[in-house]
């Protein structure tokens, strides 16, 4: 090696300052193995004290609001060894808790989607919660909304505790929308009812801002066609190996997205960050995006509002969903942290004004979602009545909240924003993604 | 494999070659493996047997989330040969090694020469080209993501500032997997270079000084010896290159993701998402068995072609 | 090394100092030479110099259109904030212990391996060596799936060892190290033999120290790979806890929101531990290099 090259001093030693430091370096590493090895993980302050590992997966604004939560929760108790993980939204925040599920050490305890308790595999990747459990720690069914606490159950079985619903709203940049005169003189939006009154508050804003009139997020926009699909009543059913779309409502709410693009009204590009800078910085006047934008924008100096999903097609219906808690499998679950993780998840609940307040997401616990304390929230009174709109997905194993369905329709439609297809043909694209999906053997 | 000159085979008894003479014949000849024992302990487990067992995966429907295996025949199998999904992903990433290969090859031969001249800068370009060649991916990734970001990055705002319109970069179909490329290159092109470099620096200086004696200028000494004699070393990259450019996933996954409309997805992320993303154990090892087929073909015909220019 | 001369090299520092008295009359093509390689450069360094020009920003002013350079208030604090969550000393302290132990498994299984196919007979032997030779070709990605789901059943998911082991396998460190070795004349050998000793001291006193170049060579290139090694131990780890430092930036958010100084002042603390290394070990990696393109 060393002879076949033409450096100087092959048989030199090298100077002795870096035999020192070669030395030294080797001897730390070699020190840090031998420690190291053997050990659990580094844990400076393991103990005593309980150890409860929570997995999430609130990236957005939201994720700063359960950062000042969980201080809080830490804070009031000093016994619990208390670690929140966040991971990125979706496909990867889900296949991590498969995977530490599979090998049998997930996490304590994880916030999930609702929706997607059936792609978990409840009983095998999910373990089951001992409502008697749940009680002691002060939680029981009375206190939440039957529909939201039957979607909880697998097979008679409860593995869920629900702790929201949230749902896509509408933000408006009150700077923006009242140099249009768009605002009331309670400075609320003022009602925008159908597709065309609509569009042309987007064009006005527009011609005052010079960027946009309307933001939203083109990186996952299978929400919104859900939501514009459902304001016209459309049906999605999937059977054992035909599904059932209408296929003008489709291209109806299909239309409406391309157009917002092409006319510059929306951006051809906008990830959940940027969407909500691009309503902060008066890019744009309006704002399509999950309640859980709130944080995100009270951050900003910006002055802005929320009210319900536009109105396009008829009504204000939008799609939503819920967070709640889980056990992901563990292979020897600890009695002592399971119940830890159940006073947790009992905290957070009664403390969900905090979530609401902060994230703008509507409680699933009664007691608070029937205060006063939640009656006097503003923007969040501004949408309550939005909770009844909520649309849920479809039934199936790959529905659901960053599932299958989610993530295989979003390439047609974040097409449509970018102008590289038409409607006609992201219509046939997502056809074919329905129609895979159907056809693969469920794996769950 | 060198030819083995008679080792007297006294010595070395035992497991471990004590040092005592030792006449008997046998156990001597297992000196050897007892050495290379340890690394076959590894090379068996993690290796070979997950091969072995993999196979077996690809004839049930094994999930990640566990349940009832069944055997399943060539389910599997019929299902990845007829996948688009897989061909797509197939597409994706030859795209890529098309992209990146001549790049990374070029540009480190362009950079090697700017540093073969540039002698005096020689440590401080040193350092610049290949500095990035040791971060981790994801620093790397976030850099990027942050340089592309259509609205608020630094590529964008430069380009806005000169009067052009501002790409999508990572965000468009289109263009993805160039700006994927590009930051590639960015990050990876210092080990080639230092190849390069190294099979510049080792030219002796008299055929230089011989061509100058002729009077050849620069460019004609760089046309004429230099590029020549570092044809062994082009070879050798490139063949590097291939291999390591099929096997790409982790920049893409981190900074697109496999998107926009799976643009970007390679074969390993597809077998990634297949298998623990959509749970599909024995699916994902299915596929996982046409691309190593592949690979190993490609690597095969590659190195018979590298062995024969050779010779 | 800096330079590389037909002179016999006194020592650098004469040498520099010689090249700076002799150096050719600056004309127009060498401006133009050293500007463009200057030019290139920089340009090499700018994603680095964004970073943390970004990173020292106050978050308010990150966002700003169009991007500027120079901040008025530079400030320290999206590192602070990074450092206090902790969680990238704990990654970085988990890739130091795992990739010490790949890094001192892999030097130890290699070069035992290596000596026995080069210095000693046994039945089986070009067979075993073909196999272990033909496992180059497999491209370890593919075989991730049966990989993690062994680990699953050795219960070594989020376990040091169980991000470790599977890299140790590394059959083209064997082959290099057992070419080196096939290099290394016998006669020391066989005078250490005649002095008495048994394999395992002519091993360490005789093939070790006659192979330090290519084992930092191989200890340096194995650390590397392994710091920075991303789909097996993004696969195998799902507790943050064990995390290494590129899986846990990949994958772990931290809240930023849209605070990118503090998403930047991440990047370039993890971009320092193998800087560090780097700036340190530059001669040897470079030479390293080198000698594998050299020797082909």
């Amino acid at each position: 090696m060393r002879d076949a090259s033409h450096h100087p001093s092959p048989s030199h030693p090298p100077p002795a300052h870096g035999v020192g430091r070669r030395t030294l370096f080797t001897a730390a590493l070699t020190t840090a193995a031998v420690t190291a090895a053997g050990c659990g993980a580094y844990d400076p302050l393991a103990g005593e004290r309980t150890r409860l590992r929570q997995w999430n997966l609130f990236g957005g604004g939201d994720g700063l609001r359960m950062l000042q939560m969980h201080e809080e929760y830490q804070a009031e108790h000093p016994d619990i060894d208390f670690r929140a993980t966040t991971f990125e939204w979706g496909a990867p925040f889900y296949t991590k808790v498969a995977m530490g599920a599979a090998g049998g050490r997930g996490a304590d305890i994880a916030t999930v989607h609702v929706s997607r308790l059936e792609s978990l595999a409840p009983g095998r990747l999910l373990d089951p919660i001992d409502p008697a459990a749940l009680a002691e720690a002060g939680i029981d069914e009375t206190m939440f909304l039957p529909n939201i606490w039957e979607e909880c159950f697998f097979e008679g079985q409860l593995y869920a505790i629900p702790l929201d619903t949230h749902l896509l709203v509408q933000f408006y940049n009150l700077d923006v929308c009242r140099e249009v005169g768009l605002l009331d003189s309670n400075d609320r939006l003022v009602p925008l009812d159908g597709r065309e009154t609509y569009v042309d508050a987007l064009r006005e804003i527009k011609a005052a801002t010079g960027g946009f009139g309307l933001s939203l997020d083109t990186w996952g926009p299978w929400s919104n066609f859900w939501a514009l699909y459902r304001q016209q009543d459309g049906e999605l059913v999937f059977g054992e190996d035909d599904f059932e779309l209408d296929e003008d409502k489709a291209l109806a709410a299909m239309d409406f997205l391309y157009r917002l693009s092409e006319e510059g009204l929306s951006p051809r590009v906008s990830q959940g960050a940027d969407t909500s800078a691009n309503l902060a910085n008066g890019q744009s006047g309006l704002m399509i995006h999950g309640n859980w934008e709130m944080t995100t924008l009270d951050a900003t100096d910006v002055s802005f509002s929320v009210t319900q999903f536009p109105n396009i097609f008829g009504n204000h219906r939008t799609r939503g969903d819920s967070h709640c808690y889980v056990f992901p499998h563990q292979r020897d679950r600890d009695p002592e942290r399971t119940r830890a993780a159940l006073d947790y998840a009992a905290w957070m609940l009664r403390h969900s004004l905090s979530w609401s307040e902060g994230a703008g997401h509507i409680p699933a616990y009664l007691p608070v979602a029937e205060s006063e304390e939640y009656d006097r929230l503003h923007p969040q009174s501004e949408y309550r009545e939005a909770a009844e709109n909520v649309q849920f997905e479809p039934d199936a194993w790959f529905s659901g909240s960053a599932g299958r369905l989610q993530d295989d329709a979003t390439g047609p439609i974040t097409a449509l924003h970018q102008g590289t297809q038409t409607p006609e043909e992201a219509l046939e694209q997502l056809k074919r993604t329905f129609r895979t999906m159907i056809n693969a053997p469920a794996p769950v | 494999m060198s030819e083995r000159t008679h080792t007297p085979r006294a010595k070395g008894a035992g497991a471990a070659g004590s040092g005592l003479v030792d006449v008997r014949r046998k156990p001597a000849t297992w000196t050897g493996l007892w050495y290379v024992l340890p690394f076959l302990a590894f090379y068996l487990l993690f290796l070979v047997w997950p091969s072995i067992v993999g196979l077996g995966y690809t004839f049930t429907d094994r999930s990640l989330a566990g349940g009832d295996v069944s055997f399943i025949g060539f389910d599997n199998w019929n299902e990845t040969l007829t996948d688009p999904g897989l061909y797509e992903s197939l597409w994706n990433t030859l795209v890529f090694t098309v992209l990146s290969v001549p790049v990374m090859v070029l540009l480190a031969l362009g950079l090697a020469l700017l540093t073969d001249h540039a002698r005096r800068l020689g440590w401080f370009l040193r350092l610049s080209f290949f500095a990035p060649f040791v971060l981790p991916v994801a620093v790397m990734a976030l850099m990027w993501e942050w340089m592309y970001n259509p609205s608020l990055g630094l590529f964008n705002g430069i380009l806005g500032q000169l009067g052009f319109e501002g790409s999508e970069w990572l965000f468009s179909e289109n263009t993805a997997m160039v700006s994927v490329v590009i930051a590639t290159a960015w990050w990876q092109v210092g080990f080639n270079y230092l190849l390069y470099l190294a099979a510049m620096q080792s030219i002796p200086k008299d055929v230089y000084e011989a061509a100058a004696i002729d009077g050849a200028g620069v460019w004609q000494r760089i046309g004429r010896i230099t590029l020549p004699l570092l044809a062994r070393t082009t070879v050798l990259i490139t063949v590097l290159q291939l291999i390591g450019s099929l096997r790409v996933f982790e920049q893409i996954y981190l900074m697109t993701g496999g998107g926009p409309n799976f643009a970007t997805r390679t074969v390993i992320q597809y077998i990634y998402d297949s298998g623990f993303v959509g749970l599909r154990i024995g699916f994902a090892s299915s596929m996982a068995y046409v691309f190593m087929v592949l690979i190993i073909i490609a690597s095969v015909a590659q190195f018979r072609l590298f062995s024969r220019k050779e010779a | 090394m800096a330079t590389t001369t037909d002179r016999p090299a006194p020592t650098v520092a004469a040498e520099r100092r010689g090249a700076a008295r002799r150096g050719p009359r600056p004309n127009v093509g060498r401006i133009a030479l050293y500007t463009v390689a200057l030019l290139a450069a920089l340009l090499w360094l700018l994603p680095l110099l964004w970073s943390f020009a970004t990173s020292i920003k106050p978050e308010g002013e990150t966002t700003v259109t169009p991007p500027t350079w120079f901040t008025a208030n530079p400030t320290f604090d999206a590192y602070a904030q990074v450092l206090g969550r902790g969680d990238l000393i704990r990654w970085t302290f988990n890739s130091l212990v795992t990739t010490s132990i790949v890094t001192v498994l892999t030097l130890i299984v290699c070069v035992l391996a290596a000596y026995g196919f080069s210095r000693f007979d046994f039945r089986g032997r070009p067979w075993l060596f073909a196999l272990i030779i033909g496992g180059i070709l497999i491209p370890p990605q593919t075989l991730i799936v049966p990989q993690f789901i062994l680990m699953t059943q050795l219960g070594l998911v989020d376990t040091y060892w169980g991000i470790a082991l599977p890299q140790v396998v590394a059959p083209v460190f064997v082959f290099i190290l057992k070419r080196f070795f096939d290099a290394i004349p016998r006669d020391y050998e066989d005078a250490a033999k005649i002095d008495g000793a048994g394999s395992v001291r002519i091993l360490w006193n005789v093939m070790l120290p006659l192979s330090r170049p290519i084992l930092t060579a191989v200890g340096i290139f194995t650390f590397i790979g392994a710091w920075n090694n991303f789909l097996w131990p993004f696969l195998v780890t799902t507790d943050p806890d064990t995390m290494t430092l590129p899986v846990g930036m990949g994958t772990v958010m931290g809240n930023y929101g849209i605070q990118y100084a503090q998403v930047m002042a991440s990047a370039v603390l993890g971009a320092l531990p193998l800087l560090i290394v780097f700036l340190l070990f530059q001669r040897h990696i470079v030479t390293g290099v080198a000698g594998a393109g050299i020797k082909g």
